[in-house]
């Protein structure tokens, strides 16, 4: 933010008891050496209460004055009967300063310049989003890189934050946020997340021993087009923004289109609705970028996918009734993951399987990461239970992303501890 | 219950919607008989605050809301950044209170809601001291994750219980994305269901 020095000084005059309205900055170039002396003379004319931007130094240098309103006319007379020209710089000084005070607001909530200034306890933009993710990268080159998995619907690029230390296809862990685009703390989480494990790293505390060994996948905007949407059109929108042939409506639940029981009860075959499961697996961007680079990596050991409201720690299935094989491990480590959450602010949270705990659902997220042999697939529904639901106000933003987090760690650190 | 339907025991504790303080616990049996609403239900419940000070506070709000020179209009209660202007509070606590009928009326056995926004609102000034106001609400409906748009009428005075008439939109935003409307508010809420208020 850049603001030129001697208006500051003013605006800081201006703050005080003084304006500025009215006066204006004559500029003049004298050519001959009396020009010069009658630009000499008005320094000396205290009363005018004249104030020489550029003071007089010689033929051919010019001389700015900042002329109060009540000696305009006198000045300008001077300058007229001596055939002085000059120039009007600027027609209204309090204009020009009030003009740069709306700019400075204006540019405080510009893009910030580091990752260090960008505001956590706020909700942004995609596009801040993603300008955030190029400045954590930039600034962690050695931790942290971003790369384009696909292409969303409306050809938005699908970014991952990859967070390692070295080695070659090291087991990872995946984490997701925003794939249904009006559950926005999630977002907001993501970005909070990401900038802990790059703190943490350059600590040495929390997670990085995580990373000795591990890689962290962090996809923060699952549902770009989505996303957009909610600010532009609909706060309320769940789904993609896709619109495939012989459906009246437009979006696909991205959490109903992969392939683990997909189609059966638990979504909705009508594109009007909000668990519509699309014409076929993986037929969404969104869905099948994530699943072509889970199958490419192979080494893929916890799988968090993160979702707002309701309070609650889902393993799979939620398409089918039968208990997953992994059932009391995933559940003992849900009651730690939640007792980690809770330490922190008292929040409540349930846990189980998806089935059992909130409702029959096909083709969800984790559904198909376990079955993919991903033994630790688990969904977060953020805060809260229902107040605000999805209008979480931003205040509550950071005390969810710290304690989602807690959990987040406990099962990063089983998943290292229990390798498979 | 073999061959009638299936009865559920309850026991939960209430809090102030507004403050999140403890408002006391409830006891209640929720009867379906085979799926069909509405249930039969028993319930007795404990209050942390007794009768004066819940009338006072009624007081205070109505009030508040008579004060207003103007009448209240807004909408997106809360914003999209959870955000509610102090001014409009009354005008959503009321909301609160008006759409729990209405989730009350439309709830079953396997589906349920939350309130997820107030649209809009609109108070009708009378010439008496009833309190009038005009909402569409967004209702968020569980487990179909819809977003369920209801129109509700609603008229207050202290010492009284809240009327509330509704008239939810029933058709799955089949007409979103031609009228191009945003979500769920559908064209057809003209008619009002009932009588007079």
């Amino acid at each position: 933010m850049r603001v030129p020095v001697l208006l500051a000084a003013l605006v800081a005059v201006a703050t005080c008891t003084e304006t500025f309205v009215g006066h204006q900055v004559l500029r003049v170039v004298p050519t001959s050496h009396e020009e010069l002396q009658r630009l000499q003379e008005l320094q000396g004319l205290e009363h005018l209460k004249l104030d020489f931007w550029l003071a007089p130094r010689g033929l051919g240098s010019p001389v700015d004055i900042r002329v109060p309103f009540p000696s305009l006319q006198p000045v300008k007379a001077h300058l007229e009967a001596s055939g002085v020209s000059y120039s009007i710089m600027i027609e209204d000084v309090q204009e020009l300063l009030d003009e740069e005070q709306r700019e400075m607001i204006r540019s405080s909530r510009r893009l910030p310049l580091s990752t260090s200034t960008f505001n956590y306890e706020a909700y942004h933009t995609l596009d801040e989003i993603y300008a955030f993710m190029d400045l954590l990268v930039a600034e962690n080159p050695n931790l942290v890189s971003k790369l384009e998995i696909g292409r969303s619907t409306e050809n938005r690029p699908l970014y991952v934050l990859k967070f390692s230390t070295g080695g070659s296809n090291r087991p990872a862990v995946w984490i997701d946020t925003g794939i249904h685009s009006r559950e926005w703390v999630t977002q907001a989480s993501g970005v909070w997340f990401a900038k802990k494990i790059a703190e943490d790293h350059a600590n040495n505390e929390g997670v990085a021993s995580i990373l000795d060994t591990m890689d962290i996948f962090l996809e923060i905007v699952t549902n770009p087009d989505g996303f957009a949407y909610t600010h532009s059109t609909n706060r309320m929108w769940r789904k993609t923004r896709s619109k495939h042939s012989g459906s009246i409506c437009v979006g696909v639940d991205p959490n109903r289109n992969w392939d683990a029981g997909f189609g059966g009860s638990g979504a909705s075959g009508n594109s009007c609705t909000e668990t519509y499961h699309g014409p076929y697996p993986n037929s969404e961007p969104e869905v099948k970028s994530i699943v072509d680079f889970v199958k490419a990596h192979g080494n893929i050991k916890a799988f968090v996918s993160i979702h707002s409201y309701s309070q609650l720690l889902l393993y799979p299935y939620g398409y089918t009734t039968t208990p997953v094989p992994d059932q009391q491990e995933l559940h003992e480590l849900s009651a730690k993951a939640v007792a980690a959450l809770s330490s922190l602010y008292g929040t409540n949270y349930k846990y189980g399987s998806i089935i059992t705990t909130i409702y029959k659902a096909s083709g969800a997220t984790i559904d198909w990461t376990y079955n993919q042999g991903i033994k630790y697939s688990f969904t977060f529904e953020l805060r809260d239970t229902g107040r605000y639901g999805f209008l979480l106000p931003a205040t509550q933003i950071v005390p969810t992303a710290e304690e989602t987090w807690l959990a987040l760690k406990v099962i990063m650190e089983h998943a290292r501890d229990n390798t498979y | 219950i073999p061959d009638f339907g299936h009865k559920y025991y309850l026991q939960f504790s209430t809090e102030d919607y507004r403050t999140g303080e403890n408002a006391g616990s409830c006891l209640a049996t929720v009867l379906y008989p085979r799926k069909k609403s509405p249930p039969v239900v028993s319930i007795k419940c404990s209050h942390t605050k007794d009768q004066n000070e819940i009338q006072e506070e009624d007081n205070r709000l109505y009030q508040r809301i008579r004060q207003q020179s103007k009448p209240i209009t807004g909408s997106n209660i809360p914003d999209s950044y959870g955000n509610i202007e102090p001014a409009l509070e009354p005008a959503w606590a009321l909301a609160v209170a008006g759409s729990s009928s209405i989730m009350w009326e439309k709830s079953t056995e396997d589906v349920g809601y939350f309130l997820a926004q107030v649209k809009s609102v609109k108070q009708w000034m009378r010439k008496d001291d009833v309190i009038e106001f005009d909402y569409t609400v967004l209702l968020h409906e569980m487990p179909t994750q819809e977003m369920i748009s209801c129109h509700m009428r609603l008229t207050w005075l202290p010492g009284h219980p809240l009327k509330v008439k509704h008239f939810c939109a029933s058709e799955n935003r089949r007409l979103e994305e031609g009228s191009g409307l945003g979500s769920g508010s559908a064209a057809g809420l003209s008619e009002e269901r009932g009588a007079n208020l």
